[in-house]
């Protein structure tokens, strides 16, 4: 524990003073500490612990000139992560989204880049037909389970399952596999 | 994206930051609402015609010296709390001492005064007026900490809102006191800090809301 509190400081100093390699180092052992820490509490490899590991490396680096050198570093980082712990919770609570299934690469983004995604999402939808659009969007986005979809497109599951995933296919073909996580 | 990437992304075009970000935020936040806060009260109730007599009396320089306190007290509690894990601490403490002056002032005037003075004394000619014109002076002040705060990292959000709050009704306060002719010290123990208090509580109920980040 000491030993991590003098090494982090150390570098989140050195990148406070504009060492950008300092600063890169620092990210990725936050990362690596961030995800056992999401890991433990939001069950590993989840989409969400990785969203949460993302969005509080952009918290630590936008906010890092609130990190007052007086006090320890890893007070600070961890209160960071709580917080973003804390936020994502309570968001949930108000509005509880489904979990994401594994093809669905593309619109798993999330971080900084939710708000781009969810504007164009539009525009990429726009290059599958409106069947396939608006079963991505059920499924996908609004997160209906692939019974309820078919239920509601008045198809079986399996007609439901294959067009969402071929839909998909396309998209990644044409917009290139950007989305790996 | 991949984390790795984003980390990148991220460190490409590393800028050093300032030591002295969050105190000059800050600052600037109550300053701007501040000077706001005072064309405020210049226009809306007019600086007191006495100013310059009263300047020359103790009670304009105990309000004075009052609201000023705790603002300061208050401005350096900000500074702590706009940070991650950032509490108040022993600023909590500090912030009694101007409080208990005021209040032991006020006591002592009361306890040598004719009862029907001393009524006089606490309730002064503005005591039902007096904490609001405090709040509503306060506003501009409280949107410059929100603002300064919004850029900053505070992660309790209750707290924040409520030292920020309790800050700009202390500035505000200090502002109404050019206006205020009123010169009982238990009239400011009283009335003026209501007027902070409501500003706190406005200030906790918007941190829930609006400091989120």
């Amino acid at each position: 524990m000491d030993q991590t509190e003098a090494q982090l400081r150390a570098l989140m100093l050195a990148g406070l003073a504009g060492d950008a390699a300092a600063h890169r180092a620092l990210l990725g052992e936050l990362g690596r500490l961030l995800r056992r820490y999401y890991a433990r509490r939001m069950g590993f490899g989840t989409p969400e612990a990785e969203d949460l590991v993302q969005e509080t490396l952009i918290a630590v680096h936008t906010r890092r000139a609130t990190y007052d050198p007086q006090q320890p570093f890893t007070a600070w980082a961890y209160a960071i992560a709580r917080y973003k712990m804390i936020d994502h919770l309570r968001r949930m609570k108000v509005r509880p989204s489904s979990p994401l299934e594994a093809a669905s690469d593309l619109f798993t983004d999330g971080g900084a880049e939710d708000l781009v995604v969810k504007r164009d999402l539009d525009k990429v939808l726009a290059q599958v037909s409106a069947r396939t659009s608006a079963l991505i969007r059920d499924v996908k986005v609004e997160g209906l389970s692939t019974r309820e979809a078919a239920q509601k497109h008045g198809l079986s599951e399996t007609a439901v399952k294959v067009a969402v995933h071929r839909g998909l296919k396309a998209l990644t073909a044409k917009f290139g596999g950007a989305g790996e996580n | 994206m991949k984390t790795d990437d984003l980390i990148e992304r991220l460190t490409s075009d590393l800028e050093p930051a300032s030591p002295w970000w969050v105190t000059r935020r800050i600052l600037i936040g109550l300053g701007s609402g501040a000077f706001f806060s005072a064309l405020l009260m210049i226009f809306w109730l007019g600086v007191r015609p006495d100013l310059m007599d009263a300047m020359t009396g103790t009670m304009f320089w105990v309000k004075f010296a009052y609201t000023l306190a705790c603002s300061a007290v208050l401005a350096a509690a900000l500074i702590r709390v706009a940070r991650p894990g950032g509490s108040m601490g022993s600023l909590a403490w500090s912030l009694a001492a101007p409080f208990a002056l005021v209040g032991g002032m006020a006591l002592w005037r009361l306890a040598n005064a004719d009862p029907v003075i001393a009524r006089g004394m606490v309730m002064g000619d503005s005591a039902e007026v007096c904490p609001w014109r405090i709040a509503v002076l306060s506003i501009p002040i409280l949107a410059g900490a929100i603002w300064a705060l919004r850029g900053l990292a505070p992660t309790r959000l209750v707290l924040s809102g409520l030292v920020a709050g309790g800050c700009a009704g202390a500035i505000g306060a200090w502002i109404y006191a050019f206006h205020c002719d009123e010169s009982a010290a238990a009239f400011v123990a009283l009335w003026y800090t209501a007027g902070m208090a409501v500003t706190a509580l406005l200030g906790a109920l918007a941190g829930r809301r609006l400091l989120r980040w």
